[in-house]
């Protein structure tokens, strides 16, 4: 048993949770959303399992590191944050309809991640600092509250629209999903977690590039697109709360917010240069 | 239109509309929509590379025209910083817009829980007991104190009702004071860092120090202090990979050394508000041993050539310096040809040139077909270490910015001003009516369901 196998594992695990959320939404059935949230747990418990034996299996290769230092760790990271973050609140605002707009993350994303060269490599001197776990934790927690603030929005629009068209008659999928209001308030609500947290990684990035490299800022592309993702957020945030911005406007800012997101995760590593370049691909 | 009508409407004044510009909504998403769009632009546009790395992949005419635009350096740019400032006003103004109504959300307390103020009222409810008013309030107090923190405030009205004002979280109103505030207070750091600091470069050669480096603007800046490299080292993983670059560093003051230490990457050192961080490592020659050799291999001489120094060549009038090093050469076809001597040809007729001699490679400088060639029998390399230089005074300001910030953020989302008043009145039989009701400015649900709870709990009571 090797934590390599058990992300295997929770790849078809997760598959099978999106399969159920999607089931539950479409046959409406009771039990099977229970089944589908115990099936996402397990998933959620099978993967921090692989993770915490990666750390550990780091220590017997004579490395002994976090396992949240390259673009495989950060994305198994980011999957398991979006399954927690959806499931904390799963369970806060009773909204298992919505699941089946944010469990395929997790799946998609440790798909990707198996794409990906996966062998421990010992630290960089840069990374050598006791600023990688707090500053990667609330960066990831950030952007998964963002992933799953998007899926709620998406689901807005589709609820909105047909509450709309036909006030009456819902559609049989989408009558069954909380009604736009409480949607648009669960996405601003996941939005005022992502955001506090989205400062606070900003922030200790800075503190730590301070640390490494003599500037707290130096306009570097990961730091300016963290900057731009921060700026679409509070314009959001002012918006809704100094001008009531809801509904449709609102859902299209978390959207446009989390497209930002990803680029500032993937995208930067992927096609920009940088000092970040460590959680590239190789 | 008569006169005295035109007073009564005002139309606003051009102070006025500037203010009205500067705090509205309108005016901060554009700024925050400009400033995105620009840095988007700044990041797919390479910053701050030399020239030349321009040139590779834009036509030359281009690359003056964005120099000149400062689109190769746009986060300094006059307009980038202009919008910037622009950002800064907006915040100043909407600061101040808001100043009186908070401060004055501070202060109002309604102690008295009358009709009009019940009326606004969210959750409210009224209770009879035939208990008396003395066990009530025991119980009032017991219960909402839970939830509200402490005490209330207690008034007698003229008429004999009691009522009590629990208040929890008054302060968390100015969280928005705190949020805006602590922008203002980053952009304040990074002026005084930008006015009253540096941030610098230097290479330090092992066994030397130096006292003086330059600027990132281009300016020699002399330090009251030398900082002398006593050794490095670079160490590597069994697989190649660098594990600590480390620095033996030395503060040297009025020719006596005052601290010491190893520095790493994650790990610089400090004295005197100036901060020495691991950049980079290298190594140059001290001086290197050249043969001359004629093109059919017999030797012409031996060259002892120190570092930036010319030397005569034996039996000509030539002169060669060596001038350069790279651990990593690489060769016109791209492949790696290791490690490499830059050395500088003054001809006794004509222009100086450079070659490059391979230390693995005795005959590279044969190809070049000239009267002779050279070749490096031996060199003595020094390493050297590289230091990003920084002093910056307002990094303090750019860290309580921060904290206020995340301070701000925190309570401005996770907590709230809460209201309670209760309302107890004694009819004529000893009997007690009881009022209740509260507002919140944040968090409606939760607020409610929490009254709701108390309320619940107060009609057990009997």
């Amino acid at each position: 048993m090797n934590s390599s196998l058990l992300f295997g594992i929770s790849i078809f695990v997760y598959f099978f949770a999106m399969v159920l959320y999607v089931s539950f939404l479409a046959f409406r059935s009771e039990g099977l959303g229970k089944v589908a949230t115990g099936c996402l747990m397990a998933g959620v418990a099978i993967e921090t399992t692989a993770i915490g034996m990666r750390w550990y299996e780091s220590y017997q290769l004579g490395i002994g590191r976090a396992p949240l230092t390259n673009l495989y760790e950060s994305l198994v990271f980011f999957a398991l944050t979006i399954a927690v973050v959806y499931l904390i609140l799963e369970n806060k605002y009773k909204i298992r309809t919505v699941g089946a707009f944010v469990t395929p993350f997790p799946f998609i994303i440790m798909a990707y991640a198996s794409l990906n060269p996966n062998d421990i490599q010992p630290l960089v001197p840069a990374l050598k600092s006791n600023w990688l776990i707090s500053h990667v934790v609330t960066c990831f927690v950030g952007y998964a509250a963002f992933a799953v603030s998007f899926g709620v929005s998406i689901l807005y629009l589709f609820k909105a629209r047909a509450e709309r068209v036909a006030p009456k008659t819902p559609g049989l999928v989408l009558g069954y999903v909380p009604d736009s209001g409480a949607l648009d308030e669960i996405s601003y609500k996941t939005i005022a977690i992502g955001f506090p947290l989205l400062t606070i990684g900003i922030v200790t990035g800075a503190f730590w590039a301070n640390v490494a490299w003599g500037t707290y800022w130096s306009w570097d592309p990961k730091e300016t697109w963290s900057l731009i993702v921060w700026f679409i957020y509070a314009a959001y945030l002012h918006a809704r709360i100094t001008r009531g911005w809801r509904g449709t406007r609102a859902a299209v800012l978390s959207i446009v917010g989390f497209s930002a997101t990803i680029f500032c995760y993937l995208g930067v590593n992927l096609i920009l240069s940088g000092l970040h370049s460590y959680g590239g691909g190789r | 239109m008569s006169p005295s009508k035109s007073d009564t409407t005002p139309k606003p004044n051009v102070t006025d509309r500037i203010w009205n510009l500067f705090t509205s909504l309108k005016l901060v998403i554009l700024l925050l929509l400009i400033l995105s769009a620009l840095s988007i632009a700044g990041t797919i546009i390479e910053q701050n590379k030399p020239l030349q790395e321009y040139y590779r992949y834009l036509k030359p005419s281009t690359v003056a025209l964005f120099n000149s635009l400062g689109l190769l350096d746009m986060y300094h740019s006059w307009w980038f910083v202009t919008c910037l400032g622009l950002l800064a006003l907006n915040i100043i103004a909407c600061t101040m817009d808001r100043y009186a109504p908070i401060m004055s959300g501070l202060k109002k307390k309604n102690l008295l829980l009358d009709e009009s103020l019940e009326k606004s009222l969210n959750p409210k409810d009224k209770i009879k007991y035939a208990l008396p008013l003395n066990d009530i309030e025991q119980i009032v107090m017991e219960l909402a104190g839970k939830s509200f923190g402490g005490k209330p405030v207690v008034t007698t009205a003229e008429d004999g009702s009691r009522h009590y004002f629990f208040e929890k979280g008054k302060y968390s109103r100015l969280a928005f004071f705190f949020t805006h505030v602590s922008v203002l207070v980053i952009f304040i750091g990074a002026l005084v860092g930008s006015f009253f600091g540096y941030k610098g470069y230097v290479n330090i050669h092992e066994g030397e120090m130096i006292n003086r480096l330059e600027t990132r603007t281009g300016k020699m800046q002399n330090l009251d202090f030398s900082i002398k490299c006593n050794a490095f080292t670079a160490d590597f993983y069994p697989n190649g990979m660098p594990k600590d670059y480390i620095s033996d560093l030395s503060v040297i003051k009025d020719g006596k050394e005052v601290l010491r230490k190893n520095i790493k990457v994650n790990d610089p050192l400090s004295f005197q508000g100036i901060t020495f961080y691991q950049s980079s490592y290298g190594a140059l020659p001290e001086g290197a041993q050249l043969e001359v050799r004629n093109q059919d291999g017999s030797l012409l001489g031996v060259v002892e050539a120190p570092l930036s120094q010319r030397v005569a060549v034996p039996g000509l009038q030539e002169q060669v310096e060596v001038a350069d090093y790279q651990e990593h050469f690489h060769l016109p076809d791209g492949s790696e040809g290791g490690a490499a001597v830059g050395v500088n040809i003054y001809p006794e007729k004509g222009q100086p040139f450079g070659i490059w001699l391979l230390a693995a490679d005795p005959a590279y400088d044969k190809m070049r077909n000239g009267p002779y060639y050279l070749l490096v029998k031996d060199m003595k390399l020094k390493k050297y270490t590289g230091l990003q230089v920084n002093k910056d005074p307002g990094e303090w300001f750019v860290w309580l910015g921060a904290l206020l910030m995340i301070g701000g953020i925190m309570v401005a989302f996770f907590m709230s001003h809460k209201k309670l008043w209760v309302c107890l009145r004694k009819d004529k039989k000893g009997r007690t009516d009881l009022t209740i009701g509260g507002t919140t400015n944040k968090n409606r649900t939760v607020f409610v369901r929490e009254v709701e709870g108390i309320i619940q709990r107060l009609k057990e009571v009997s």
